[in-house]
Protein backbone atom coordinates (compact mmCIF):
# COMPACT_ATOMS: atom_id res chain seq x y z
CA UNK A 1 0.00 0.00 0.00
CA UNK A 2 3.04 2.28 0.64
CA UNK A 3 4.42 2.01 -2.98
CA UNK A 4 0.95 2.25 -4.24
CA UNK A 5 0.06 5.38 -2.61
CA UNK A 6 3.06 7.04 -3.36
CA UNK A 7 2.49 6.31 -6.78
CA UNK A 8 -1.01 7.08 -6.69
CA UNK A 9 -0.17 10.75 -5.04
CA UNK A 10 2.74 11.53 -6.54
CA UNK A 11 4.98 11.66 -3.36
CA UNK A 12 8.82 10.63 -3.51
CA UNK A 13 9.46 7.58 -1.36
CA UNK A 14 12.72 5.92 -0.91
CA UNK A 15 11.06 2.64 0.74
CA UNK A 16 14.67 1.67 2.43
CA UNK A 17 13.72 4.36 5.05
CA UNK A 18 11.51 1.96 6.19
CA UNK A 19 14.18 -0.35 7.57
CA UNK A 20 17.05 1.86 7.81
CA UNK A 21 17.04 4.54 10.32
CA UNK A 22 20.16 6.04 8.09
CA UNK A 23 18.11 6.56 4.89
CA UNK A 24 15.39 9.58 4.08
CA UNK A 25 12.58 7.67 3.24
CA UNK A 26 11.79 10.95 1.51
CA UNK A 27 8.03 11.35 2.44
CA UNK A 28 7.50 14.43 4.02
CA UNK A 29 7.75 14.24 7.47
CA UNK A 30 8.33 10.75 7.01
CA UNK A 31 12.26 10.97 9.46
CA UNK A 32 9.95 12.37 12.18
CA UNK A 33 7.18 9.51 11.35
CA UNK A 34 9.80 6.95 11.59
CA UNK A 35 11.31 8.40 14.52
CA UNK A 36 8.14 8.31 16.76
CA UNK A 37 6.94 4.70 15.48
CA UNK A 38 10.49 3.69 16.91
CA UNK A 39 9.96 5.66 20.17
CA UNK A 40 6.67 3.87 20.90
CA UNK A 41 7.41 0.72 19.92
CA UNK A 42 11.01 0.66 20.82
CA UNK A 43 11.41 2.91 24.03
CA UNK A 44 12.88 6.14 23.73
CA UNK A 45 12.52 10.02 23.82
CA UNK A 46 8.65 9.55 22.83
CA UNK A 47 7.93 13.43 24.35
CA UNK A 48 10.63 14.39 21.98
CA UNK A 49 9.98 13.11 19.25
CA UNK A 50 6.19 13.54 19.62
CA UNK A 51 6.76 17.72 19.60
CA UNK A 52 8.88 16.94 16.48
CA UNK A 53 6.53 14.97 14.70
CA UNK A 54 3.91 17.97 15.97
CA UNK A 55 5.86 20.64 14.99
CA UNK A 56 6.92 18.98 11.15
CA UNK A 57 3.07 17.70 10.40
CA UNK A 58 0.84 19.00 13.28
CA UNK A 59 -0.70 17.66 16.47
CA UNK A 60 -3.91 15.65 14.22
CA UNK A 61 -0.43 13.94 12.69
CA UNK A 62 0.33 13.07 15.83
CA UNK A 63 -3.23 11.42 16.84
CA UNK A 64 -3.52 9.68 13.48
CA UNK A 65 -0.03 8.03 13.51
CA UNK A 66 -0.75 6.75 16.88
CA UNK A 67 -4.10 5.15 15.49
CA UNK A 68 -2.19 3.69 12.47
CA UNK A 69 0.54 2.17 15.02
CA UNK A 70 -2.20 0.87 17.19
CA UNK A 71 -4.24 -0.51 14.19
CA UNK A 72 -1.22 -2.42 12.83
CA UNK A 73 -0.16 -3.86 16.51
CA UNK A 74 -3.42 -5.70 15.98
CA UNK A 75 -3.10 -6.46 12.41
CA UNK A 76 0.27 -8.03 12.67
CA UNK A 77 -0.24 -10.42 15.36
CA UNK A 78 -4.00 -11.17 13.71
CA UNK A 79 -1.32 -12.41 10.86
CA UNK A 80 1.11 -13.97 12.19
CA UNK A 81 -1.02 -15.11 14.80
CA UNK A 82 -3.09 -17.21 12.19
CA UNK A 83 0.05 -17.86 9.93
CA UNK A 84 -1.79 -15.49 7.48
CA UNK A 85 -0.21 -16.52 3.84
CA UNK A 86 0.97 -14.24 1.52
CA UNK A 87 -0.51 -14.60 -1.98
CA UNK A 88 2.08 -16.17 -4.95
CA UNK A 89 0.62 -13.00 -7.09
CA UNK A 90 2.09 -10.42 -4.04
CA UNK A 91 5.62 -12.07 -3.61
CA UNK A 92 5.83 -12.15 -7.52
CA UNK A 93 4.63 -8.09 -7.43
CA UNK A 94 6.96 -7.43 -4.21
CA UNK A 95 9.91 -9.51 -4.86
CA UNK A 96 12.15 -6.43 -6.14
CA UNK A 97 10.91 -4.14 -3.47
CA UNK A 98 11.25 -6.84 -0.87
CA UNK A 99 14.88 -7.31 -1.74
CA UNK A 100 15.47 -3.47 -1.79
CA UNK A 101 13.77 -2.80 1.95
CA UNK A 102 15.03 -6.54 3.39
CA UNK A 103 11.81 -7.58 4.17
CA UNK A 104 12.57 -11.32 3.58
CA UNK A 105 14.43 -11.72 6.41
CA UNK A 106 11.22 -11.57 8.50
CA UNK A 107 9.65 -14.42 6.16
CA UNK A 108 8.70 -18.15 8.35
CA UNK A 109 7.33 -20.37 7.81
CA UNK B 1 -17.55 9.42 27.64
CA UNK B 2 -17.20 6.84 30.41
CA UNK B 3 -14.03 6.03 32.39
CA UNK B 4 -11.22 4.86 31.72
CA UNK B 5 -10.96 6.57 28.44
CA UNK B 6 -11.84 10.50 29.88
CA UNK B 7 -7.89 11.29 29.54
CA UNK B 8 -7.95 10.87 26.25
CA UNK B 9 -8.64 14.58 25.03
CA UNK B 10 -6.81 16.92 23.34
CA UNK B 11 -6.85 16.14 19.18
CA UNK B 12 -7.80 12.74 19.53
CA UNK B 13 -10.83 11.95 17.33
CA UNK B 14 -13.84 11.20 19.38
CA UNK B 15 -14.59 7.92 17.68
CA UNK B 16 -11.25 6.55 19.26
CA UNK B 17 -12.05 6.53 22.88
CA UNK B 18 -15.41 5.89 22.10
CA UNK B 19 -14.71 2.47 20.09
CA UNK B 20 -11.96 1.55 23.22
CA UNK B 21 -15.12 1.64 25.58
CA UNK B 22 -16.96 -0.63 23.22
CA UNK B 23 -13.13 -2.25 23.35
CA UNK B 24 -13.11 -2.84 26.83
CA UNK B 25 -17.17 -3.65 27.00
CA UNK B 26 -15.91 -6.94 24.63
CA UNK B 27 -13.37 -7.60 26.63
CA UNK B 28 -15.38 -8.00 30.03
CA UNK B 29 -17.85 -10.15 28.60
CA UNK B 30 -18.40 -13.28 28.25
CA UNK B 31 -16.71 -14.28 24.44
CA UNK B 32 -17.82 -17.40 22.11
CA UNK B 33 -15.83 -19.77 24.21
CA UNK B 34 -13.98 -17.94 26.73
CA UNK B 35 -15.90 -15.79 29.71
CA UNK B 36 -14.91 -12.23 30.73
CA UNK B 37 -12.79 -13.36 33.49
CA UNK B 38 -11.40 -15.70 31.21
CA UNK B 39 -10.79 -12.96 28.45
CA UNK B 40 -9.58 -10.09 30.68
CA UNK B 41 -6.59 -12.18 31.96
CA UNK B 42 -5.89 -13.08 28.89
CA UNK B 43 -5.57 -9.64 28.21
CA UNK B 44 -3.66 -8.82 31.18
CA UNK B 45 -1.29 -11.64 30.66
CA UNK B 46 -0.41 -10.38 27.11
CA UNK B 47 0.11 -7.23 28.42
CA UNK B 48 2.36 -8.48 31.21
CA UNK B 49 4.16 -10.07 28.51
CA UNK B 50 4.79 -6.79 26.90
CA UNK B 51 6.13 -5.23 29.98
CA UNK B 52 8.40 -7.82 30.70
CA UNK B 53 6.68 -8.17 34.09
CA UNK B 54 7.12 -11.38 35.97
CA UNK B 55 4.78 -13.80 36.01
CA UNK B 56 1.27 -14.04 38.05
CA UNK B 57 -0.83 -16.58 39.78
CA UNK B 58 -3.47 -16.79 36.49
CA UNK B 59 -6.13 -19.36 36.20
CA UNK B 60 -6.09 -19.94 32.32
CA UNK B 61 -4.73 -22.96 30.75
CA UNK B 62 -0.92 -23.20 30.39
CA UNK B 63 -1.24 -23.28 26.63
CA UNK B 64 -3.86 -20.15 26.71
CA UNK B 65 -1.36 -18.27 29.06
CA UNK B 66 1.93 -19.30 26.53
CA UNK B 67 -0.01 -18.14 23.62
CA UNK B 68 -1.07 -14.81 24.80
CA UNK B 69 2.45 -13.63 26.24
CA UNK B 70 4.18 -14.97 22.78
CA UNK B 71 1.54 -13.14 20.92
CA UNK B 72 1.53 -10.38 23.03
CA UNK B 73 5.22 -9.68 23.18
CA UNK B 74 6.59 -11.72 19.86
CA UNK B 75 4.11 -12.62 17.64
CA UNK B 76 7.02 -12.90 14.83
CA UNK B 77 8.19 -16.15 17.07
CA UNK B 78 4.61 -17.68 16.35
CA UNK B 79 5.76 -20.82 14.36
CA UNK B 80 3.20 -23.50 12.29
CA UNK B 81 4.00 -26.14 14.93
CA UNK B 82 3.73 -23.93 17.36
CA UNK B 83 0.59 -23.23 16.37
CA UNK B 84 -0.75 -26.14 15.52
CA UNK B 85 0.22 -27.60 19.34
CA UNK B 86 -1.82 -25.22 20.57
CA UNK B 87 -4.49 -25.36 18.40
CA UNK B 88 -4.86 -28.94 19.55
CA UNK B 89 -4.48 -27.53 23.19
CA UNK B 90 -7.08 -25.31 22.97
CA UNK B 91 -9.53 -26.15 20.09
CA UNK B 92 -9.65 -23.79 17.06
CA UNK B 93 -12.15 -21.39 18.07
CA UNK B 94 -10.60 -20.46 21.66
CA UNK B 95 -7.65 -20.15 19.86
CA UNK B 96 -9.09 -17.41 17.44
CA UNK B 97 -10.92 -16.02 20.03
CA UNK B 98 -7.45 -15.58 22.15
CA UNK B 99 -5.54 -13.96 18.92
CA UNK B 100 -8.73 -11.26 18.72
CA UNK B 101 -8.60 -10.52 22.40
CA UNK B 102 -4.30 -10.08 22.14
CA UNK B 103 -4.44 -8.45 19.05
CA UNK B 104 -7.07 -5.71 19.96
CA UNK B 105 -5.34 -5.57 23.86
CA UNK B 106 -1.96 -4.02 22.21
CA UNK B 107 -3.96 -1.96 19.72
CA UNK B 108 -5.46 -0.18 22.92
CA UNK B 109 -1.91 -0.38 24.84
CA UNK B 110 0.19 1.24 22.20
CA UNK B 111 -2.30 4.14 21.18
CA UNK B 112 -2.58 5.01 25.01
CA UNK B 113 1.48 4.72 25.38
CA UNK B 114 1.91 6.81 21.70
CA UNK B 115 -0.24 9.63 22.96
CA UNK B 116 2.01 9.73 26.52
CA UNK B 117 -1.04 8.47 28.58
CA UNK B 118 -0.90 5.99 31.03
CA UNK B 119 -2.32 2.37 29.91
CA UNK B 120 -5.96 2.09 30.83
CA UNK B 121 -7.10 -0.04 33.72
CA UNK B 122 -8.54 -3.73 32.65
CA UNK B 123 -12.45 -3.53 32.91
CA UNK B 124 -13.74 -5.68 35.89
CA UNK B 125 -15.26 -8.69 34.17
CA UNK B 126 -18.80 -9.28 33.04
CA UNK B 127 -20.64 -12.79 34.43
CA UNK B 128 -21.78 -14.80 31.89
CA UNK B 129 -21.77 -18.35 29.97
CA UNK B 130 -19.63 -17.81 26.44
CA UNK B 131 -21.98 -18.18 23.65
CA UNK B 132 -20.39 -20.79 21.35
CA UNK B 133 -20.88 -18.59 18.33
CA UNK B 134 -19.19 -20.03 15.43
CA UNK B 135 -19.23 -19.79 11.88
CA UNK B 136 -19.88 -23.50 10.89
CA UNK B 137 -18.46 -22.69 7.19
CA UNK B 138 -14.90 -22.02 8.43
CA UNK B 139 -12.82 -24.22 6.45
CA UNK B 140 -8.91 -24.73 7.03
CA UNK B 141 -6.98 -23.50 3.76
CA UNK B 142 -3.47 -22.09 3.66
CA UNK B 143 -3.39 -20.44 6.75
CA UNK B 144 -3.20 -22.40 10.33
CA UNK B 145 -6.51 -21.53 11.41
CA UNK B 146 -10.02 -21.93 9.75
CA UNK B 147 -11.93 -19.03 7.76
CA UNK B 148 -14.76 -18.45 5.71
CA UNK B 149 -14.17 -17.84 2.29
CA UNK B 150 -10.17 -18.64 1.89
CA UNK B 151 -7.54 -16.84 3.37
CA UNK B 152 -8.00 -13.40 3.63
CA UNK B 153 -6.40 -10.93 6.31
CA UNK B 154 -9.75 -9.32 6.98
CA UNK B 155 -11.56 -13.11 7.30
CA UNK B 156 -8.36 -13.96 9.88
CA UNK B 157 -10.97 -14.16 12.51
CA UNK B 158 -13.75 -15.28 10.61
CA UNK B 159 -14.39 -18.49 12.03
CA UNK B 160 -15.73 -16.76 15.45
CA UNK B 161 -17.61 -13.41 13.61
CA UNK B 162 -17.60 -11.47 16.85
CA UNK B 163 -13.76 -11.15 16.71
CA UNK B 164 -13.75 -10.73 12.79
CA UNK B 165 -16.15 -7.97 13.50
CA UNK B 166 -14.33 -6.45 16.43
CA UNK B 167 -11.20 -6.48 14.14
CA UNK B 168 -13.44 -4.58 11.38
CA UNK B 169 -14.76 -1.98 14.46
CA UNK B 170 -11.29 -1.34 15.57
CA UNK B 171 -9.97 -1.07 11.71
CA UNK B 172 -12.13 1.70 10.71
CA UNK B 173 -11.17 5.01 13.63
CA UNK B 174 -7.56 3.34 13.87
CA UNK B 175 -6.67 3.42 10.51
CA UNK B 176 -9.44 3.25 7.45
CA UNK B 177 -12.39 1.27 6.92
CA UNK B 178 -11.96 -1.65 4.56
CA UNK B 179 -13.65 0.55 2.23
CA UNK B 180 -11.61 3.31 2.61
CA UNK B 181 -8.39 1.21 2.16
CA UNK B 182 -8.85 1.27 -1.49
CA UNK B 183 -9.15 4.99 -1.25
CA UNK B 184 -5.08 5.51 -2.06
CA UNK B 185 -5.81 9.87 -2.25
CA UNK B 186 -7.31 9.57 1.44
CA UNK B 187 -5.72 12.29 3.89
CA UNK B 188 -6.85 13.25 7.48
CA UNK B 189 -4.17 14.19 9.71
CA UNK B 190 -1.60 12.24 7.82
CA UNK B 191 -1.66 11.66 3.89
CA UNK B 192 -2.25 7.76 2.64
CA UNK B 193 1.65 7.75 1.81
CA UNK B 194 2.54 8.82 5.35
CA UNK B 195 -0.08 6.66 6.81
CA UNK B 196 1.37 3.52 5.16
CA UNK B 197 5.11 4.86 5.90
CA UNK B 198 4.02 4.16 10.03
CA UNK B 199 1.94 1.07 9.47
CA UNK B 200 4.99 -0.31 7.22
CA UNK B 201 7.81 0.93 9.97
CA UNK B 202 5.02 -0.45 12.80
CA UNK B 203 5.63 -3.98 10.95
CA UNK B 204 9.37 -3.85 10.42
CA UNK B 205 9.95 -3.32 13.83
CA UNK B 206 7.00 -6.06 14.78
CA UNK B 207 8.86 -8.37 11.99
CA UNK B 208 6.01 -9.25 10.73
CA UNK B 209 6.14 -10.36 6.86
CA UNK B 210 2.84 -10.00 5.92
Amino acid sequence: MLRASSEATNTPLDPRGITSTSIDPLVRGGSQLVGFVDAVLAGGDLEGVTVLLQDTLGEDAVVDAAGVIANFEMMNRIAEGTGMPVGKGSLARTEEWRSLVGLDRYHHD
Amino acid sequence: MSPPFDDLSGSVRPEIPALFVREWARLAGPGSHWSGSQRVEIAASARAARQGSPPEQWSLPSSALQAASLLGATPARASRSWAESTIADLGPGPYVELVGVVSRTAAVDSFYRAVGSALARFPDPVAGDPSGVVDQAARLGAAWVPMVGGSSIVGALSAVPPEAEAQEDMHGPLYLTYEQMGDLQFERGLSRPQMELVAARTSALNECFY
